[in-house]
């Protein structure tokens, strides 16, 4: 019931601007039809802030399938535990088999022959996987901090759109148990047991991660893509890692600061957005128009009507219990009593004369 | 080291030049080290003999727990104690010791990504087959690792490190990896390493830099250590282009005593 089916868009059946090997279309195409029999399904975590998805893993996968022409069929989830891995993204391949490292789905998607990285040559090839790496090392670490460390953006953001996205006994405790591993994984990036959010470690890790961005932007001087005028791979990557930098408004916004001042960078994620995500760039925005009169408190909850439902089935099933248990109400087993009362006097003068002898 | 700390360093480097009796501490050469930690001490070598300024290698048992960051290798100049390759090279730079210079900041993006990609990949599969492979574990890395410790408490040592790092891995996703996929991890990764470096002296032309000396230092150590199979040294054999490089840097900058013993 979680599932946000859409079944108009599920289907992500576009097709890449610039097509990648011109040189066996109707092979191709044929090869696509088949496909398209029983294509792979790809769980992916609900977008916002117009963002196609909020994770940033999610959106590796979601623009490397936009750019490679990849027909996924797109289900859009704000519970994990609905994810045939258990985690978000994960590809569940019409083998059944079940992927959910990023680079993982990748590989797939590439021996399914939608491969965006056709055209790099080999040393190209090289210098993606040493870019990706500099973003894994340098920027990771700073995203994860802005996130789910941060004290004011953890708890006036993160925290409040994954509860507010989950179903009701969910909210109480996923978001506070994604950020302990978060925390945990940052603890051991850093090789420190007891680190805590603070203005030293912001500082270190915010100027790391400037520095991936200043060598990233340098990188891709005034060129459209990283490698000539088709997205790859590392295109895909390096706008997981900065569009939710770029598109989320959160109180300590340093980075986004940062992102924002080399141009060739943020114009470069706008554009991704705009050529390959048009609909998820709308689509937020006009279902917060009609709301925004009313949206000055809390009221534009998902399942209102269910969650009153349920919280007031639970109140009520507290101040019964409560009652129950201090005695105010007692509820009598007259029926029951009334059979078991009268004891049967010879058993119990059969047990006596036992005991005795 | 935080950064209150690194700003007065560098400062106070600025002031003085390279002293003579500057040291590198690493832990025991012949049956402490482990392999990921001796290719981290060769790269720091290997870059300081590149920047040409002396220094004098001191074997420590407890040099882990007397680095300022508890990595190996650190080096201790003057009054500082700096420790591990990234670090050390901002140090020699505030003391006017530079490799890359000269190169534009194209190439400077480039450099600093394929270290990265040496840390991501390179480091991560020797930290992989050094703990999480249970017979390497179990014959090198544990005996090697809690040698200079009495019984109870090199055991505790070696279990708790092998701990530390297994949880690493399942952090970042390596946990499900089978060793297989961890050397299909370093062929890639040499793989785009030996592209890189084609038919150049060095990764960027003529002139050696940090990256020279990280790549060196783990490809030789990958090379010249014995682990129980020798299947990750295999998997670097096959580029050649990669084997000469490390010839020459050792012929160039290690000529005084032969490292490599065949």
């Amino acid at each position: 019931m979680l599932v946000a089916k859409r079944p108009n868009h599920n289907f992500a059946k576009i097709q890449p601007p610039v097509e990648k090997s011109a040189a066996f279309p109707v092979l191709k195409f044929i090869f696509r039809l088949k496909k398209m029999a029983a294509p792979d399904e790809l769980f992916c975590w609900e977008g916002d802030w117009d963002l196609p998805s909020v994770s940033t893993d999610c959106l590796v996968v979601l623009a490397y399938a936009q750019f490679a022409g990849a027909p996924l069929k797109l289900r859009k989830i704000c519970n994990p535990w609905r994810s045939p891995g258990g985690s978000l993204p994960a590809l569940r391949t019409n083998q059944n088999e079940t992927l959910s490292r990023p680079s993982d789905i990748i590989i797939h998607l590439r021996k399914q022959k939608f491969n965006a990285d056709f055209d790099l040559s080999a040393k190209e090839g090289a210098d993606s996987l040493a870019f990706i790496s500099l973003l894994e090392e340098k920027l990771m670490p700073a995203l994860i901090y802005t996130f789910w460390v941060e004290p004011k953006n953890y708890v006036e953001v993160t925290r409040r759109w994954y509860a507010e996205h989950m179903m009701f006994p969910l909210n109480f405790f996923l978001p506070g148990r994604m950020q302990s591993r978060q925390l945990e994984k940052l603890r051991l990036l850093r090789g420190d047991e007891h680190l805590e959010a603070g203005e030293e470690l912001e500082k270190e890790l915010y100027r790391d991660a400037a520095e991936c961005m200043n060598l990233l932007s340098q990188r891709l001087g005034s060129h459209k893509f990283f490698f000539g005028d088709s997205p790859s791979s590392l295109d895909a990557y390096v706008f997981g890692h900065l569009a939710p930098i770029l598109k989320c408004r959160l109180p300590n916004g340093k980075l986004q600061q940062h992102l924002k001042s080399l141009d060739n960078l943020s114009d470069f994620c706008s554009n991704i957005l705009l050529l390959y995500f048009p609909r998820d760039g709308r689509e937020p925005s006009a279902q917060k128009a009609p709301a925004a009169p009313e949206a000055g408190d809390f009221d534009n909850v998902p399942n209102k009507r269910r969650k009153q439902l349920l919280s007031a089935l639970f109140a009520l099933g507290a101040m019964l219990s409560y009652a129950l248990l201090t005695g105010m109400v007692s509820i009598q087993h007259g029926h029951q009593e009334a059979l078991e009362e009268p004891p049967d006097p010879e058993h119990i003068g059969a047990h006596e004369e036992e005991g005795d002898g | 080291m935080s950064l209150a700390a690194e700003a007065f360093v560098s400062q106070m480097a600025a002031a003085e030049p390279w002293p003579e009796n500057a040291t590198l501490y690493q832990p025991l050469k012949d049956h402490q080290i482990l392999l990921s930690d001796h290719a981290s001490s060769l790269s720091v070598q290997a870059y300081l003999r590149m920047c040409g300024l002396p220094v004098q290698v001191v074997c420590r048992y407890n040099a882990e727990y007397m680095s300022p960051s508890g990595k190996i290798p650190f080096i201790h100049v003057g009054n500082q104690v700096v420790s591990e390759l990234g670090p050390i090279v901002q140090f020699t730079k505030a003391k006017g010791h530079s490799l890359s210079d000269s190169l534009d900041d194209v190439q400077r993006a480039e450099m600093k990504a394929y270290m990265e990609l040496v840390y991501n990949m390179l480091l991560t599969s020797e930290l992989f087959v050094q703990w999480c492979d249970d017979a390497t574990a179990a014959e090198i890395s544990r005996p090697r690792y809690s040698s200079p410790y009495s019984w109870p408490l090199g055991n505790i040592l070696a279990y708790q490190k092998q701990w530390e790092v297994r949880r690493k891995m399942n952090a970042i996703g390596w946990g499900g990896k089978t060793l297989e996929q961890v050397y299909e991890d370093v062929n890639q990764c040499c793989q785009a390493l030996s592209q890189r470096l084609g038919t150049q002296p060095y990764f960027f032309n003529k002139q050696a830099t940090e990256l020279d000396a990280l790549v060196f230092g783990h490809l030789f150590t990958i090379l010249t250590t014995r682990l129980t199979s020798t299947e990750l040294a295999e998997r670097v054999k096959s580029y050649s282009n990669l084997l000469s490089f490390c010839r020459r840097i050792e012929q160039i900058y290690f000529d005084d005593k032969k490292l490599m013993k065949d």
